[in-house]
């Protein structure tokens, strides 16, 4: 394995780290798979598909996800939003987000 | 469209759970089509096979995209791991302590006939250990891999990170509790009582080693092989009541009667057994071909004709106060619930 590989395999390990907290608070509103991946690409962060799906589905059996299957353009799309128990557990993580950032930060200066 | 959907059935054949298997392959195929649609759309033209072929080739291998989907990914997990690996050690040590000195009654009964196969009486011994913790190995493998699919991990937290309160250790387990350490233990040693009896009869036996190969002496007689369906039978219903326990980790009044009926059918069987005339093989014929002297041979069958009853006593014993347990264990629960 060379340097950047390893580096890569870090970076993306940290950044696995804030995908659960970052797809609920981007199910708000509805969003099929794709169209949350491009959500989430837009805004930076990229994850990959076997990475995002098999997450939806462990989040929709831990309860803080719902999902409904749509026909839309004649193509039937699976729906996710934030559950209620997902709303209430939402504001805990961010605070803990919140926690690490204000440590890391310290430790890092 | 045709290359998704050949590829989404690769897919859905790598995806061992059947349960999810048809919602997994549906939302699949429609984000692959969102995929190819959105590529279609950048590239400014209709999707053809080549913009597929590129899509397919992204998106990863069938059976990578499938395992990434597996809630299994290891045969056991770290719930059932420290479990595993106590089991383990007790049957490599048995299997050590046993064949030792299975090894050591060969060496001291060919003593006297014994020139420079006294190495190969050491080095067969040593090898039967090996293999045999091998083949050990792999059966307590497979039972735990079964045990790890059939009991949901819902059910069985060995690794949730609860606060340990140190006055968990004045409580007194509840009397319907099923122990679950216990339960494993019965289920993987049953398991392997099983696989010793039907798979490998030969280890109820004394073998010699004479003129380059080894002669074997069976313990039992063919008298004793007409039970095995019967001891299979006990053995088999001990762990699909495990399992069940395992699963439930209570014990109920049916439970409780499944297990009195089976400590009963086995100490029966044990009775016959022991009512059943010439159940050891070993008599001072059997010694005829063997390279051991007369007066060795008739200390061997003295011992093992001697020893057979005394252990069949401490077996029905032993299964006289385990039926007894339950009984007591059953109108106990009939009491409570009254």
């Amino acid at each position: 394995m060379t340097n950047t590989e390893s580096l890569e395999n870090v970076a993306q390990e940290l950044r696995r780290g804030v995908i659960v907290l970052a797809v609920l608070s981007q199910l708000s509103s509805e969003q099929y798979g794709y169209s949350l991946l491009k959500l989430l690409s837009d805004q930076g962060l990229e994850v990959d598909q076997g990475t995002l799906y098999p997450l939806l589905r462990r989040l929709e059996t831990q309860g803080y996800l719902q999902s409904v299957w749509k026909l839309e353009e004649a193509r039937p799309r699976r729906y996710y939003v934030i559950s209620a128990e997902g709303k209430k557990v939402l504001p805990k993580l961010k605070k803990e987000w919140a926690g690490i950032v204000s440590m890391m930060e310290k430790m890092l200066s | 469209m045709n290359l998704i959907n050949r590829y989404v059935a690769e897919v859905g054949k790598h995806l061992s759970f059947s349960s999810s298997r048809a919602d997994i392959e549906k939302e699949l195929k429609s984000t692959l089509e969102d995929m190819l649609e959105d590529r279609a759309r950048k590239a400014g033209r209709s999707a053809d096979e080549a913009m597929e072929i590129e899509l397919l080739k992204e998106y990863g291998a069938p059976d990578k995209v499938a395992a990434t989907y597996d809630p299994h990914p290891y045969l056991i997990g770290p719930r059932m791991f420290p479990f595993f690996t106590m089991i383990l050690k007790m049957v490599i040590f048995g299997i050590m302590v046993g064949l030792s000195v299975v090894t050591g009654i060969q060496i001291i009964s060919q003593m006297s006939v014994m020139g420079s196969e006294f190495v190969n009486i050491v080095g067969q011994g040593i090898s039967g250990i090996i293999s045999t913790s091998i083949a050990a190995f792999g059966y307590v493998v497979l039972a735990f891999a079964i045990i790890e699919r059939i009991v949901p991990a819902s059910e069985f937290k060995i690794d949730e990170k609860k606060e340990w309160d140190p006055a968990s250790l004045m409580k007194e387990p509840g009397p319907d509790e099923a122990r679950r350490g216990e339960l494993i233990a019965e289920i993987i040693f049953t398991f392997l009582g099983l696989a010793i009896l039907n798979l490998y009869p030969q280890v109820l036996g004394i073998g010699f080693f004479a003129d380059e190969k080894w002669l074997y002496v069976p313990i039992f007689s063919a008298a004793f092989f007409t039970f095995i369906p019967w001891i299979n039978f006990t053995f088999l219903a001990e762990i699909l009541l495990d399992i069940f326990l395992l699963r439930t980790a209570l014990w109920t009044r049916l439970t409780r009667v499944i297990k009195v009926v089976i400590e009963a059918a086995s100490l029966a069987i044990t009775v016959t057994i022991f009512r059943t005339p010439n159940i050891i093989g070993f008599t001072a014929e059997s010694f005829t071909n063997m390279p051991i002297d007369p007066e060795t041979a008739q200390t061997l069958t003295t011992i093992f004709t001697t020893m057979f009853p005394i252990t069949l006593t401490v077996i029905m014993i032993i299964q006289g106060i385990e039926l007894a347990k339950a009984v007591y264990r059953l109108f106990k629960i009939q009491y409570r619930t009254k």
